[in-house]
């Protein structure tokens, strides 16, 4: 009795504790980012008072009113920054996502020599510093034409996820087992109607995942996206964020104004698909 | 071929001479701009589509990036050879990095318009004998803010007078500035001072510090004089003032968004700061000390002279333009009297000495604007330009981190500017200056 | 007809390769062959000036560039290993909870949603020494009464860019690594409870195990990416002050960038690459291993 009384108290303890270190680390986690959120409402001489102002006095909406103004007014194209955004993330995800499962069928399903250097060589020029490689990529870009447009930024973001969207599908072609496949192929299915109707269905999460890793890595690109966007035909909104610095000032408010827009679609599209990721990453990357 | 090509002329030919009566000179052309972005530089692009209905030309707005990004970009341009755009904003401090990407205004502007800009701005916009800009409104050099409550305690006054031995009053001289920073400090609620403290910025504020002390940065060859007595004395004012907590302790790393942001928010005394934030400072939305500031012109160092270095943003006209004539009216237009009375009208200070008078004229009413204007109009008659050198970032580049190690304790600054000057040494050698 | 075909793997990978030649290895060759030339961007001419290994020997004979390289080192060892640790302590916090988990797994994604450039900004408004969001808390809760100048002393300027990198990065580890939990099975759990383990010994000698070949997975991501931190950094101090937080990153923008001396930059590029494909391969060795350990075939 005494002893189930001290177990279940010891196991109480254990209980809050883990909710009061769960609580600490969410904090830790959220605050800085919710803060943000804060500074987009509350007026520069609230942000940056001293002493600090830890109550709002006043919350408004200041910040995203002038950021959709005109020029001049603090206007930011942002609804072109959002779009350009979206395109360039959205189209440059599905075409890794695309390449990324021929790559992985091709190392899941085939045996050919040299794989292993081919797979760790792929993997490598993900590992190419972004700074190395813009001025080298903007002169060979320049050269061809495609400085600036949509078309270039797509093509360099496909380039850069498809070394993980190629891992995370090869780990998942490789749990479907061959059989069921060849099975399909006996009941007079194509090698292609087999890939879809057995194949595609089984390794649906993985993708989800890999797609969600990659949609947040172009979402969030600043280094190339600096370099070889110009204007408002492509400019994406992280480099839309240096939009409200200038040789002198920096508008604090209305960046916080603009990276609340940046993180809400990723918010929520994260919101959706991470069932999927969990159960993508769960068998994807290891069973490899 | 040689058919189809006289045929398509004389196309063109017609075309132009059909809509010549009714449009301007400037008919069926597009000029490819890239522009400095940011609220401060945007409104007067609003002005473009009159000049574009005035000429017949079109405008097309092809980069807009704020400063730091565009000189990247321009950079990235020369070197992958895309350079057939034809205007670009430029910048006094950055110009002379670009010596082959802009064409001399000299045969395309001409001389009476030239002469109605301020002499020293012109002066500072002639590289090489080849004048690369035109100035806009956007005239740059710091003069003194400070919180006028501080100089009206009369329990300040008393204290100090006991101190220092002389009356608390505006500071005229560095060593003022010095001693009432030390005064007026109370860490971590309030700061005497601060200054930006990386990067150009440092160099910049260090540059004229020795100027005031009556030293040089660079000999006429370009070789360093900075390791030099008036140099080490330059210094050390920045080192007192760390090593006195009189500036944030932050503050080697700060630029000028947080030095800006830090007097408006109440807890800096005194601040040596740009023209661009006057009305910032002023206006109760973003400014706790609104109300309350003051400015007066830069103080002078030990030799006399004010500190001064300026700076101005300008309008370029690339070498590979294709319609430089073009090109250069439309560079006139954004720097017209028109032009810079609508850009100064929100604060930023001329560059031509007619609309300096009408901006004078205009704030009459307004004892803050008078001010302001009066403080930064008398500072920019001694101000000067960073030294005409294209390596003049480079050397910035290899002079700050030496000048933090001195402020920081790491380093005296005898060791400082002795290492400063010999990297600064190398690389002018290793570029061929000398 | 006689016609070459080509191997069906080969057609399957070519567009990932024939990508990844053109938008890496083009560029990267070119960079290559200019980091042997006086090449300057303000100069385009200067790109023909052949000089041979003077870069390299200008660079491996700079004790600034061996400072950069050992801090870069040191900041991609400390910041994985603690990501590595966080993110597993967060992971089994998460895993442990019966209700919201939904919700909690997203909260735990939170800082993946923010742009490097961003978090940038974020944290240097976060530690700035005299209007900043954590002196001031401190501050005002009476813990000290001096400004902490975070981002100019010599030690703390390093604590907070590995802070910041540290709160963006944890979640990757954090949510390979819970899915790496959800993943074991339950009966070697059971049996070790019946056995009376305690629970630090289940975690140990079962757990620990099954959730290395994510750890390492979520490493080698991890290396591949990091690079990603020079936005971080280049806002949050820009190597400063006094070059106390100079990485290699920092080092060659500024160098190329800013000085236009891109033949020089490359040099040292090239030595940040190598450092790159060093910790990427290290981590692909080890699950390699991990995995074989675990009896999952290579």
């Amino acid at each position: 009795m005494d002893s189930n009384l001290s177990h279940r108290l010891k196991a109480r303890a254990l209980k809050l504790a883990h909710l009061a270190t769960l609580f600490v680390a969410m904090s830790i986690i959220c605050l800085p980012g919710l803060w943000i959120v804060l500074n987009s409402f509350r007026p520069t001489v609230e942000i940056m008072a001293k002493p600090p102002v830890w109550i709002p006095n006043e919350l408004n909406l200041d910040h995203y009113r002038s950021m959709f103004g005109g020029i001049g007014e603090g206007g930011v194209p942002v609804l072109t920054y959002f779009m350009n955004s979206l395109v360039i993330s959205v189209t440059s995800t599905v075409i890794a996502l695309l390449v990324g499962m021929a790559g992985g069928y091709a190392f899941a399903r085939y045996k050919f020599k040299g794989k292993a250097a081919l797979f760790v060589g792929l993997m490598v020029t993900r590992a190419v510093p972004g700074v190395a490689l813009s001025l080298p990529l903007f002169i060979v870009y320049a050269r061809i034409g495609i400085i600036d447009t949509h078309f270039g930024m797509i093509l360099t973001y496909v380039a850069m996820n498809v070394p993980f969207t190629v891992w995370l599908i090869d780990g998942f072609f490789r749990q479907v087992p061959k059989e069921l496949a060849e099975a399909a192929e006996i009941d007079g299915c194509t090698r292609w109607q087999a890939f879809w109707r057995v194949e595609f269905p089984v390794a649906k999460a993985g993708i989800a995942s890999a797609g969600i890793f990659a949609f947040l890595t172009s979402w969030n690109e600043y280094a190339l996206a600096s370099q070889l966007t110009r204007s408002v035909t492509s400019k994406t909104m992280p480099v839309g964020l240096l939009d409200f610095t200038s040789e002198f000032t920096l508008n604090w408010g209305g960046m916080c104004a603009l990276a609340v827009l940046m993180i809400i679609p990723a918010l929520v599209l994260t919101f959706l698909v991470q069932k999927h990721l969990i159960a993508g990453l769960t068998f994807g990357g290891v069973k490899g | 071929m040689n058919k189809f090509a006289s045929g398509a002329s004389a196309l063109v030919l017609a075309a132009v001479c059909a809509s010549f009566a009714q449009a301007g000179e400037f008919d069926g052309i597009t000029l490819e701009a890239k522009l400095i972005g940011g609220q401060q530089y945007e409104a007067l692009y609003a002005r473009i589509p009159e000049w574009e209905k005035a000429t017949g030309a079109k405008v097309n707005i092809i980069s807009k990036k704020n400063h730091f990004e565009l000189d990247k970009e321009f950079k990235s341009d020369i070197a992958a050879g895309t350079t057939s755009w034809c205007v670009g904003s430029n910048h006094s401090s950055f110009a002379s990095q670009y010596p082959t990407l802009y064409t001399d205004l000299t045969g395309l502007i001409p001389a009476e318009t030239v002469a109605q800009f301020v002499g020293a701005n012109i002066k500072a916009a002639t590289l090489d004998g080849k004048l690369v800009m035109l100035p806009r409104a956007q005239f740059d050099v710091s003069a003194l803010y400070y919180q006028k409550d501080l100089y009206e305690d009369a329990d300040n006054k008393a204290k100090f007078k006991e101190k220092f031995g002389y009356d608390l009053a505006v500071p005229e001289t560095w060593q003022q500035v010095s001693d009432q920073a030390v005064f007026f400090s109370d860490p971590p609620n309030r700061y005497g001072t601060q200054f930006a403290g990386k990067d150009e910025a440092i160099v910049g504020r260090y540059y004229e510090m020795v100027v005031a002390e009556g030293g040089k940065l660079f000999n006429d060859d370009f070789s360093p004089a900075f390791n030099s007595p008036e140099g080490v004395k330059a210094l050390n004012w920045f080192v007192n003032l760390y090593k006195a907590s009189a500036v944030p302790p932050g503050t080697t790393n700060y630029l000028w968004d947080d030095l800006g942001n830090g007097f408006a928010s109440g807890t800096i005394a005194l601040n040596l700061d740009w023209p661009g934030w006057a009305g910032f400072f002023n206006d109760k939305a973003a400014s706790k000390v609104a109300g309350n500031v003051g400015v007066a012109p830069a103080p002078k160092g030990s030799a006399g002279a004010r500190t001064g270095w300026s700076g101005f943003h300008g309008f370029s006209v690339t070498e590979d333009c294709a319609n430089k004539e073009a090109a250069a009216s439309l560079v006139d237009f954004l720097t017209n009297e028109d032009s810079q009375k609508l850009e100064s009208a929100a604060g930023p200070l001329p560059s031509r000495t007619a609309v300096w008078d009408y901006v004078t004229e205009q704030a009459k009413s307004d004892p803050y604007r008078s001010e302001v204007l009066a403080a930064f109009k008398e500072t920019a008659k001694t101000a000067f330009a960073v030294p005409a050198t294209p390596y003049w970032i480079e050397a910035t580049n290899l002079i700050y981190p030496e000048l933090q190690a001195a402020i920081l304790g790491d380093k005296t600054p005898e060791e400082a500017l002795e290492a400063a000057s010999e990297a600064v040494n190398d690389m002018m050698r290793e570029n061929g200056v000398y | 007809m006689l016609r070459y075909k080509l191997p069906p793997w080969l057609l399957l990978l070519l567009p990932a390769i024939v990508v990844l030649l053109a938008v890496v290895m083009l560029p990267l060759l070119l960079s290559l062959y200019s980091s042997f030339t006086s090449y300057r961007l303000t100069r385009p001419d200067s790109i023909t000036n052949w000089i041979g290994l003077y870069n390299y020997e200008k660079a491996l004979t700079d004790a600034k560039f061996w400072a950069a390289f050992g801090r870069t080192v040191l900041l991609l060892t400390v910041a994985l290993n603690l990501e590595m640790l966080l993110g597993l302590g967060l992971a089994l916090l998460v895993s442990k909870v019966t209700h919201g988990q939904r919700a909690l797994r997203t909260m735990m994604m939170f800082p993946m949603m923010f742009s490097p450039v961003l978090v940038g900004f974020q944290f240097k408004f976060i530690f700035n020494d005299n209007v900043g969001l954590v002196n001031n808390a401190l501050q005002s809760l009476g813990i000290t009464q001096t400004a902490i100048p975070w981002l100019v002393d010599g030690n703390l300027a390093m604590f907070s860019i590995i802070f910041a990198e540290v709160w963006t990065s944890t979640s990757v580890f954090a949510i390979l690594i819970l899915a790496g939990l959800y993943a074991i099975p339950k009966d070697p759990l059971e049996a070790a409870k019946v056995d009376g383990c305690t629970s630090w010994q289940t975690f140990r000698h079962i757990t620990l195990p099954f959730v290395m070949p994510f750890i390492y997975i979520a490493m080698a991501i991890r290396s591949l990416d990091v690079a990603r931190a020079y936005d971080i950094v280049q806002i949050m101090t820009n190597g400063g002050p006094a070059r106390r937080t100079e990485l290699l990153w920092t080092l060659i923008g500024r160098t190329g960038y800013v000085d236009a001396k891109m033949g020089y930059a490359n040099a040292m590029g090239y030595t940040s690459i190598f450092l790159a494909i060093f910790f990427t391969v290290y981590f692909f060795r080890k699950l390699t291993t991990a995995r074989t350990e675990l009896g999952m075939g290579g």
